[in-house]
């Protein structure tokens, strides 16, 4: 019953179902983000506050979910290779980082953008930007941490323990931040209409939402051939992969 | 819907609402990341076989 | 001679205190450039002290965190360069121990150090004497935290060449919330405020940090010293 588990531990079986399933999400993820543009761009209504810049949440949201989806995935397969020792953890966990890293960067960037309309300026202190900010020093110190060491299989372990420190911290660091600002809170910050959003507007979200995850799933596929070749160069299973 | 009927082709659309300087650079910064790590990561996985490949042939060079 | 878990502790803590006193000068670097960042705030924004005051909070727990900073990077390095740290390791009472015991010794004379010398710089920033003991206690509570903070970082960036940058980098996000509620807590004690709430935060930040940080640092020590 757990041979599925152990497979998944085996290089050469990770490899060939990251290249089998690359596709597939690739297709999916297209499909999911393509519905969710076109419906959320052009068929769903204006927001009675905030006019058609409620729109930027079709990208905003998505990229600040994977950013912390990342994050998560990153730390529970390097723990996992931390405790059990299975090296395809470290795989996993090191193709991640930079894919988390640019939704950070694009959660905060479309967040700054929609903030200019909103709340007046670029820039503001408010509770999900500055801990998308602070995860993006994460996500830093951790791929910096790895590509430090010399040795690779020391980078990885070392790597995967500041992840777990990391993930432990996000939460805090998320409620810190809600908890002080809400004490500094000087403009209301304009949130989104009504507190449930009506179908016209949630299915495009949801469809995006997927797409970016499905999207995230493909790309992950693809780093991650690339992390398993990169660790397993000396195998004798690698002479037939890389001739296919 | 705009009153032109199809929403696509009208002006509507693409000012949206007098936010287009906002909205628009979000999903060109969206496209830009996802092609981004579109191309990184094949990128990534291309060298990782070249270097794998070339390992090979300086294995077999050795043995021979 | 058997030593037990806390003799073994006593005893590493008694070294680093002879080690750290036998090198004055280092001990005392941190703790000046603490005053030094303090003057620079002044300095660069306003000389006057009723606007200071608003600032000085932020600018005090600044300085502190980066003076910590400054010296964590040689909470192992030393001992993992003779090979003191792998004896250590290997003398039967457990990393855990030696680590708590370094870490807590390492406190005493940077963070301690600093909470003694706050006073003196909180007057410097316009902190009225009545804000004084909850700034102390805010200062104690989050150096002890940043020391345990900064122990996992050093444990994962000793042996490192340019180890201290990346320790920062480790460091400084995971210290954001410390600096949020420590700086809290000292302004709603300037403006009268009752600092119990962020008080209690910063005690269970403490708490919290201090009980899981020495398994985190001991196995970052195993990964980066094996």
């Amino acid at each position: 019953m757990w041979t599925w588990f152990y497979k998944l531990a085996s290089p050469p079986h990770v490899y060939t179902a990251a290249a089998a399933l690359a596709p597939w999400f690739l297709g999916l993820a297209a499909i999911g983000i393509g519905y969710g543009l076109v419906a959320g761009l052009v068929f769903a209504p204006p927001d009675y506050q905030q006019g058609d810049a409620f729109r930027i949440i079709y990208v905003h949201a998505p990229s600040a979910w994977m950013s912390l989806f990342a994050y998560t995935t990153m730390a529970v397969a390097g723990a996992i290779a931390l405790i059990w020792r299975i090296k395809m953890g470290h795989a996993v966990a090191a193709a991640s980082a930079p894919i988390g890293a640019s939704f950070t960067l694009l959660a905060l960037v479309t967040g700054s953008l929609w903030g200019r309309p909103m709340w007046g300026t670029y820039w503001a202190w408010d509770p999900r930007l500055t801990s998308e900010l602070i995860l993006l020093f994460l996500y830093a110190g951790v791929m910096s941490l790895r590509s430090a060491f010399e040795d690779p299989a020391r980078g990885d372990r070392a790597a995967a323990l500041l992840g777990v420190v990391g993930l432990v911290n996000v939460p805090i660091i998320h409620y810190s931040v809600l908890w002080w600002n809400s004490l500094h809170q000087g403009a209301t910050v304009a949130k989104l209409g009504r507190p449930s959003m009506p179908g016209s507007m949630l299915w495009p979200l949801l469809s995006m939402l997927l797409g970016f995850m499905l999207f995230y799933g493909a790309v992950l596929c693809t780093r991650l051939q690339g992390e398993v070749l990169n660790r397993e160069r000396q195998a004798k299973w690698v002479r037939e992969a890389i001739q296919s | 819907m705009g009153a032109g009927g199809d929403p696509i082709v009208s002006n509507g659309f693409w000012s949206m609402g007098g936010y287009a300087r906002y909205v628009w650079p979000c999903f060109a910064f969206a496209c830009l990341v996802l092609a981004w790590n579109l191309w990184s990561a094949r990128r990534y996985r291309a060298a990782a076989r070249l270097r794998a490949a070339r390992m090979l042939v300086m294995e077999a060079g050795v043995d021979s | 001679m058997k030593v037990g878990a806390w003799g073994a502790m006593i005893l590493v803590v008694r070294r680093e205190l002879c080690l750290s006193f036998r090198r004055p000068d280092q001990l005392l670097q941190p703790l000046v450039f603490f005053l030094i960042v303090t003057t620079l705030f002044p300095l660069g924004l306003t000389l006057q002290l009723s606007l200071l005051r608003d600032m000085a909070p932020g600018v005090l727990w600044v300085a502190a965190l980066l003076s910590s900073l400054l010296s964590l990077d040689s909470l192992f390095k030393s001992d993992a360069d003779d090979g003191t740290l792998e004896q250590l390791a290997l003398c039967g009472q457990g990393l855990t121990v030696i680590v708590v015991a370094k870490t807590f010794a390492h406190w005493l004379v940077s963070g301690a150090a600093l909470v003694l010398v706050s006073p003196v710089v909180a007057t410097a920033l316009g902190i009225p004497v009545g804000a004084f003991s909850i700034m102390m206690l805010s200062l104690g509570l989050g150096t002890l935290t940043l020391s345990w903070l900064g122990a996992i970082g050093a444990a994962l960036t000793v042996g490192l060449r340019r180890g201290n940058v990346l320790l920062s980098l480790i460091v400084l996000p995971l210290a954001m919330p410390l600096l949020i509620f420590g700086a809290g807590a000292t302004d709603r004690a300037i403006s009268g405020v009752s600092p119990a709430g962020a008080l209690y935060f910063l005690a269970a930040l403490c708490v919290f940090t201090c009980t899981l940080a020495p398994f985190a640092a001991t196995v970052a020590l195993r990964i980066t010293l094996e």
